[in-house]
């Protein structure tokens, strides 16, 4: 009684099998094989040799083949063209921040949280809150929900301006931990970018936004209202800088 | 002062550069080094055993940070597995060329088929796949080396890396049709020879 399957009926069993067909075609199925003996058999065939497949030790990656191929993204300032670093302050800045990363140790970024380490910071907390569940603490496009979290989790509060007319929407802020201090951040959202502002308190300055980089990031930093902002973001830096442009016109208008 | 590509750009050719290679390494870490095991796992099956699969890994990693602009996005396995296949067929290639069997149509396959199934194609009751589910890793893994490297490839793809069936397609670059058919196929062929095998 047991007959041959068509190819057709083979394939849409390994489907039925692997959960790839659509719920209407898969109860069409499930129904047919619970008809079938045949078909129920060449169900529990595909079934135990995917389980037997699936059962295999797959090959470890050693902790050796990792270190090898970790090696391959770290930086390697020496075998760069030496010319490039010529030329810029921002090269010498980037070549510090690469020397600073290479040869100095966690307690380094922890003891001296301001100069070229503290970018690096700002990128890892930039990093660690796109990692996370939300790169938010408090959830809101409106202002005064931001504000009054910030002011109550740390006494103060920079300015929050909704920036979605210029088409920077406002997401929320959160507290960033640098070494021993916390320091109120912004988040805004620029299409799929996510642009986090650092605002740390206790200047009077008044300091122009300049552009750098750190960890892979862009950023911009400038000085304004009593803080010192350090915006983050995987934008393009004309982009990022045109985002400072905007958040401080409206910053600084009543 | 700079040969800006256009108005209005704060940024020099040369900071840019910089900047791509620190980019480059940062998206290397998250799209590629998460996918690693998979990657080796594949290598594995196409190279026939671990320690070539290994330096066909960090061969195509390398190939992984120099392209990673190439990747836009979507599945980065399917995008990591897309570039150990390519590296372990080119490695294959220089290694020991008379290893590597391509079989480039399906009526290659229906051929090896034909060859492989006489006599065990119908369909067994299912003590038959009890048999099939005992069946020790060795003798599973020796009939996986045994089937053409079409099959091989997306049954591992399909049943060691999980992958989907838009991912296979992706990866070998197939319509998904033929990814259903391959799989079809390679896996009564492998329950065909592990049942042999335990005769």
């Amino acid at each position: 009684m047991s007959r041959s399957l068509s190819d057709d009926e083979r394939i849409a069993l390994n489907a039925f099998v692997d959960g790839e067909l659509d719920a209407r075609e898969a109860t069409v199925w499930a129904n047919r094989i619970a008809a079938d003996p045949d078909l129920a058999a060449a169900r529990d065939e595909i079934e135990a040799t995917r389980a037997a497949v699936a059962a295999l030790d797959r090959p470890a990656v050693s902790a050796e083949l990792l270190a090898r191929i970790e090696a391959l993204a770290a930086p390697a300032p020496a075998a760069r063209p030496a010319r490039r670093w010529a030329e810029g302050w921002q090269n010498i800045a980037a070549a510090v921040v690469i020397t600073a990363l290479v040869a100095s140790g966690a307690t380094y970024y922890l003891s001296a949280p301001r100069g070229t380490a503290f970018e690096t910071l700002v990128a890892d907390a930039h990093r660690r809150s796109l990692l996370a569940a939300s790169p938010v603490d408090v959830l809101s496009s409106d202002r005064h929900t931001v504000k009054p979290y910030l002011d109550a989790h740390l006494g103060l509060s920079p300015p929050a301006p909704d920036l979605a007319p210029q088409g920077y929407p406002l997401v929320g802020g959160r507290v960033d931990v640098f070494g021993v201090k916390s320091v109120p951040t912004l988040v805004y959202r620029h299409s799929e970018h996510t642009i986090s502002v650092v605002a740390q308190p206790g200047t009077t300055a008044i300091v122009a936004p300049k552009p750098l980089a750190s960890g892979g990031y862009n950023m911009v930093e400038w000085s304004a209202n009593g803080f010192v902002f350090t915006a983050v973001s995987d934008l393009e830096p004309d982009e990022l800088l045109s985002f400072v442009g905007d958040y401080e016109a409206a910053a600084s208008s009543p | 002062m700079v040969r800006a590509p256009s108005g209005g750009r704060t940024d020099r050719p040369q900071t840019r550069q910089a900047l791509d290679q620190d980019r480059a390494a940062e998206l290397f870490r998250q799209v590629v080094v998460p996918h690693l095991a998979d990657g080796l796992a594949l290598a594995r099956w196409l190279a026939g055993n671990a320690s070539d699969a290994e330096d066909i890994v960090q061969d195509a990693c390398m190939r992984a940070l120099k392209g990673i602009d190439g990747y836009r996005g979507g599945s980065a396995r399917a995008w990591l597995l897309t570039i150990v296949r390519n590296t372990a067929f080119s490695w294959l290639a220089r290694q020991r060329s008379s290893a590597l069997v391509m079989v480039g149509d399906l009526a290659d396959i229906d051929e090896a088929s034909a060859a492989n199934t006489s006599g065990g194609a119908d369909p067994q009751p299912t003590p038959e796949s009890e048999l099939i589910r005992r069946a020790d890793q060795q003798m599973v893994a020796a009939a996986i080396a045994a089937l053409t490297l079409p099959m091989r490839e997306v049954l591992v793809l399909r049943d060691v890396n999980g992958c989907s069936y838009k991912e296979i397609a992706e990866v070998l670059n197939l319509p998904i049709g033929t990814v259903m058919s391959r799989l079809a196929r390679g896996r009564q062929h492998l329950a065909a020879l592990v049942r042999r095998a335990e005769q």
